[in-house]
Parts: C-alpha cells; sequence; structure tokens
C-alpha cells in the first residue's frame, strides 16, 4: 500500500510496476497477432533463450520499438517450421508475423512474449525483399552491369569464394583441376561463410580483399554446395547484390540448390545449378579457344596439302603440255625440214638438169660452131693453096728471070770478061796496087793481061793531069 | 605485333593467317611463312592454355600490403 507523507501518496517502484503489470494483463490478456520486423534475434545458445528487438519503420526510420521474448522451446520449434517452410532459419533484418502477447515484468520490463511465428508470411516478406532488392538494383542502373562485362577469352585465374571444407569446392576443383584436356587453370580461395545471416558481411569481406589483389584474377567464383537448402536468402540482400553487380571484374555463381533463384545469381556473368556446372563453364570457355585453335590447325594441314598438291599438279600438268606443245612443234619442224629438204633436193634436180640441158645444148653448138669454123678455115686454106699453087709457078718464072739478068751481069763484071776488054790489074809485091801513093821509081810490077801478064820497072810518078 | 604475342593476339592472328589461306590470298612463295608462323601461334596458343604464370606468394603479399 503506498506511504501518506505531507498529504503526498508515495508508492514503492514495486508497487507501481505490479500495477503496471496487473493493469496490463487485464487489458492485454489475449494472445493477438502483430506484425513487425526483427531487428536482432539477440539468441543466446547457451540458454538457447532469444530477446529479440521488434521495431516498425516508415521512411527508413524507427516509429515504434519493442523488446520480445522467444523461449528456447517456441524458438526451436519456430525454427524447425521456418526451415521447412522458407528454407531459411528465423533471421533478422526481416518483417513477420507473431503470435504474441503483451509481458510485463517488475525487474524486466515491457516485452512481448513470441509464442509463433507464421513462416508463410515470412516467406511472402522474403520475397517482397527480393524483389525489393532487384528493384533496387534495377532502379541504380546496375542490374546487368556484372553481365555486361567481358569475360577474358581464357577465364584461366579464379579467385574462389567458397568454404574450404564443402562438397560444392572440392566439386569445383576436381573439375578444373583435372580436366581431361589438361587445361591450366590458377584458383585462389576466399574463404567465406555462404549461408545464413553472417553470410552477407563474410563475403562482402572476401570481395574487399579480392579487391585489392584483382589484376591477378579474371573471375570471381561463388561456389556452395552440400550445405542444405537453407540460409539461401542472404543472396538476396541488396548491399551483397549492389556490390556483386559494380564488381568490376566477373563474378560467377554455382551455389547449388534447388529452390528459386536468388538476386545473386540472377545479377551474376553466369549462373551455374551446381558448382561441377559452373565449373564446366570454364572449361568449355577454354574449349571455345582451344577448339579452334585445333580446328585451325587442321584447317591449315588441310588447306596447305591441298594447296601443295594443287600446285604440283599444275606444274605436271604445265609440263606435260609443255611437252606435248613441244613435241608437235619438234614433228611440225621435222615435217617441214623435210619437205623442204625435198623440195630443195627437187629444186636441186631440176636446176642440174636444166643446167646439164643447158650445158648440153651448149656443147652442141659449140660442136656445130667449131665444125662450122673449121670448114670455114679448110675452105680457106683450100682456097689458099689453090691461090698459092696458081701464083707460085708466075712467081718462079719471075724469079728465074731475075736471076738470069742478075747472072748475066754477073758475068759481065768477071774479071777474065774485064780483062779481055782491055783491063789490067797491077800488084807489087802479090798486092793490088790501086793508088799511086807508096810506089816508087824501081819497084817492079806485075801486070796480069787476059792472055798473060807482063813485067815492068817504075820509072816514073806522075800526077792525075800529069798523063 | 611483338613477337610473343598474349594469347588473344596470337589467336587473333592464327584466325587471320587461316582465313586468308582458306580464301587463297596467299602465295606458294609466302606459304611456308605463314605456316611456321601459324605453327608458332599454336604452340603459343597451346601453351597458354596448359599453364599459368599467377604465383601464390605474389598474391599473399599483395593482400598483405596496408591500404592505400
Amino acid at each position: 500500500m503506498p506511504e501518506i507523507q505531507h498529504e503526498r501518496k508515495i508508492y514503492s517502484l514495486l508497487e507501481v510496476t505490479q500495477s503496471i503489470q496487473r493493469t496490463l494483463a487485464e487489458r492485454y490478456g489475449s494472445v493477438f497477432w502483430v506484425k513487425a520486423e526483427m531487428n536482432k534475434l539477440n539468441h543466446y545458445p547457451r540458454s538457447g533463450h532469444c530477446y529479440p528487438d521488434l521495431v516498425e519503420k516508415k521512411d527508413g526510420k524507427v516509429i515504434a520499438q519493442l523488446r520480445a521474448t522467444l523461449w528456447k522451446d517456441d524458438y526451436n520449434r519456430i525454427n524447425h517450421s521456418f526451415l521447412r517452410v522458407i528454407k531459411a532459419p528465423l533471421k533478422e533484418g526481416i518483417a513477420m508475423l507473431c503470435c504474441a502477447r503483451v509481458m510485463f515484468d517488475p525487474v524486466h520490463g515491457l516485452s512481448l512474449r513470441i509464442m509463433d511465428i507464421d513462416p508463410v508470411f515470412s516467406l511472402g516478406e522474403l520475397e517482397r525483399e527480393k524483389q525489393e532488392t532487384i528493384d533496387k538494383l534495377k532502379a541504380a542502373g546496375i542490374f546487368d552491369s556484372n553481365r555486361a562485362l567481358a569475360l577474358p577469352l581464357l577465364p584461366q585465374r579464379v579467385a574462389i569464394i567458397s568454404v574450404e571444407t564443402s562438397k560444392g569446392y572440392a566439386d569445383f576443383l576436381k573439375v578444373i583441376d583435372h580436366n581431361p584436356v589438361g587445361y591450366r587453370f590458377f584458383h585462389f580461395l576466399f574463404p567465406s561463410l555462404l549461408q545464413g545471416e553472417r553470410a552477407v558481411d563474410s563475403i562482402l569481406y572476401q570481395l574487399k580483399r579480392i579487391t585489392k589483389v584483382i589484376f591477378h584474377f579474371d573471375v570471381v567464383a561463388i561456389v556452395r554446395g552440400g550445405g542444405g537448402e537453407v540460409g539461401l536468402s542472404c543472396f538476396n540482400n541488396y548491399q551483397l547484390a549492389r556490390e556483386i553487380a559494380e564488381f568490376p571484374i566477373p563474378v560467377i555463381t554455382g551455389i547449388g540448390h534447388a529452390t528459386n533463384e536468388t538476386v545473386v545469381e540472377m545479377i551474376a556473368h553466369k549462373n551455374g545449378i551446381t558448382p561441377t556446372d559452373l565449373a564446366n563453364f570454364l572449361v568449355d570457355r577454354f574449349d571455345e579457344f582451344a577448339i579452334p585453335v585445333l580446328q585451325a590447325q587442321e584447317t591449315l594441314v588441310d588447306k596447305v596439302t591441298h594447296i601443295v598438291k594443287n600446285e604440283g599438279q599444275q606444274v605436271r600438268s604445265m609440263a606435260r603440255y609443255f611437252k606435248s606443245v613441244t613435241g608437235n612443234l619438234v614433228l611440225k619442224s621435222r615435217h617441214a625440214i623435210h619437205d623442204f629438204s625435198r623440195a630443195v633436193i627437187h629444186q636441186c634436180r631440176f636446176q642440174i638438169h636444166r643446167e646439164k640441158a643447158l650445158q648440153n645444148a651448149l656443147a652442141f653448138d659449140l660442136r656445130k660452131l667449131t665444125m662450122s669454123f673449121c670448114n670455114q678455115c679448110r675452105l680457106e686454106v683450100d682456097k689458099s693453096i689453090i691461090t698459092v699453087t696458081k701464083d707460085l709457078a708466075t712467081i718462079v718464072k719471075d724469079r728465074m728471070g731475075e736471076i738470069e739478068t742478075i747472072e748475066r751481069n754477073v758475068n759481065n763484071m768477071s774479071p777474065a770478061f774485064v780483062l779481055k776488054r782491055g783491063y789490067s790489074i797491077t800488084m807489087l809485091n802479090g798486092k793490088v796496087v790501086t793508088s799511086s801513093a807508096g810506089l816508087k821509081s824501081g819497084d817492079l810490077l806485075k801486070t796480069i793481061l787476059s792472055d798473060g801478064g807482063i813485067e815492068s820497072e817504075v820509072t816514073a810518078i806522075k800526077k792525075p793531069g800529069e798523063i | 605485333m611483338s613477337d610473343t604475342p598474349n594469347y588473344k593476339e596470337a589467336f587473333d592472328e592464327l584466325q587471320q593467317i587461316v582465313s586468308e589461306i582458306e580464301e587463297g590470298q596467299i602465295s606458294v612463295d609466302e606459304l611456308s611463312e605463314k605456316v611456321k608462323r601459324a605453327a608458332l601461334l599454336i604452340t603459343i596458343c597451346k601453351k597458354k592454355l596448359a599453364s599459368t604464370e599467377e604465383d601464390v606468394n605474389r598474391i599473399l603479399k599483395d593482400l598483405d600490403a596496408p591500404e592505400e
């Protein structure tokens, strides 16, 4: 009961709180459904109880806030129901529909005791959250940003965000490290939680680390698998989705679940249904590069062989043609030479024949002319003989007459005849005296006369005129 | 183009040579040189597929480097 002091009624704190407790118990005796956002779950693992902070926001501002209690048994039951219906545990930051009653404790104060939470309402809320994330990404114009990046021709260097011990990580590595063709990948693990509430911060932290060494990598692969299908709503988180959408290199996902695609998978450069599927996508990209190289090699071999063969054929064909043409030409020339030689022989024979005929004709003419000339000469000789014979007698007779005349003159001039006519020859000492000079008186001279001679002595020498 | 092209350049040049040969733009005189070049490019491409130059230690060192 309150004390009365100086006309003032004074209550103890307990009395006040008990009064509030009574009032509230009367006013809020029933159980009701309340819609609120679970700002914090505040789960204490040791006791198993939760003390969630419930809020209501308007335009991002808190307009109502109330602490709640969720006892261990209720929590376990509700969580189980969530996992079954929405494939995710009870999580913070989501609107929910709680079945609760108002509680007031003198020590712990006002709270809502949560007795049940409708998972179907939260499912809708999760969908709404997911849609909101999509809408915000689209509004920011970055929904397709990561997909718009060009994946390198060979996505060879992979930054993997995964759990080292997970089956998904093992599956992924099995494919890229042991691909049958022997393609070589470089990969580096950035370990992270991949489900539940803390996954968002964990992945964001690793993305930040990757950004530091981004020039070492071609692609980021978020690989999860083997962890069941719960706790994937983290991949609908706007902050995470935005970070991935705007990541400077392609982010590919292989999260491995059968339920609806998450926002991160939607905006990823490539989403594989499973880690194996995602790894095969990378290997396929290598094939896309390797197969054209092999095809190029085969095409080269084919084409070059074909070209060489073709050129060879052309050369052989040309050689055959050349041989044939030159053969024909030689044959033709040989025929021409043969024809020509025959013509020459024919012409020569004709010429020789003609020359011979000409010669014969000339010889005949020569003989004829010679004979004619000889005949003429003979006639002239005969004629000369006749003339000579005829003239000879006359000449001989004339000459005889001339000779007789000369004979007579000669006879007239003989010494005997001269002596007979009175002439004598005087001689001195056996020599005929033709001059008076040299003679002297007393010389004995012999004088020859026609019928003898006389000897005389010189008595005088007389000069002409003196005789 | 340098003597050691990266795989993109090597791949593009290889495709170029193949299409030139396919279209008969290459004379028999050039053929030998082109085939030699193509063989080199194929080797570069195949080598690239089967090897990587990344070094884990360098990444670890870069990760530990202080923030700029």
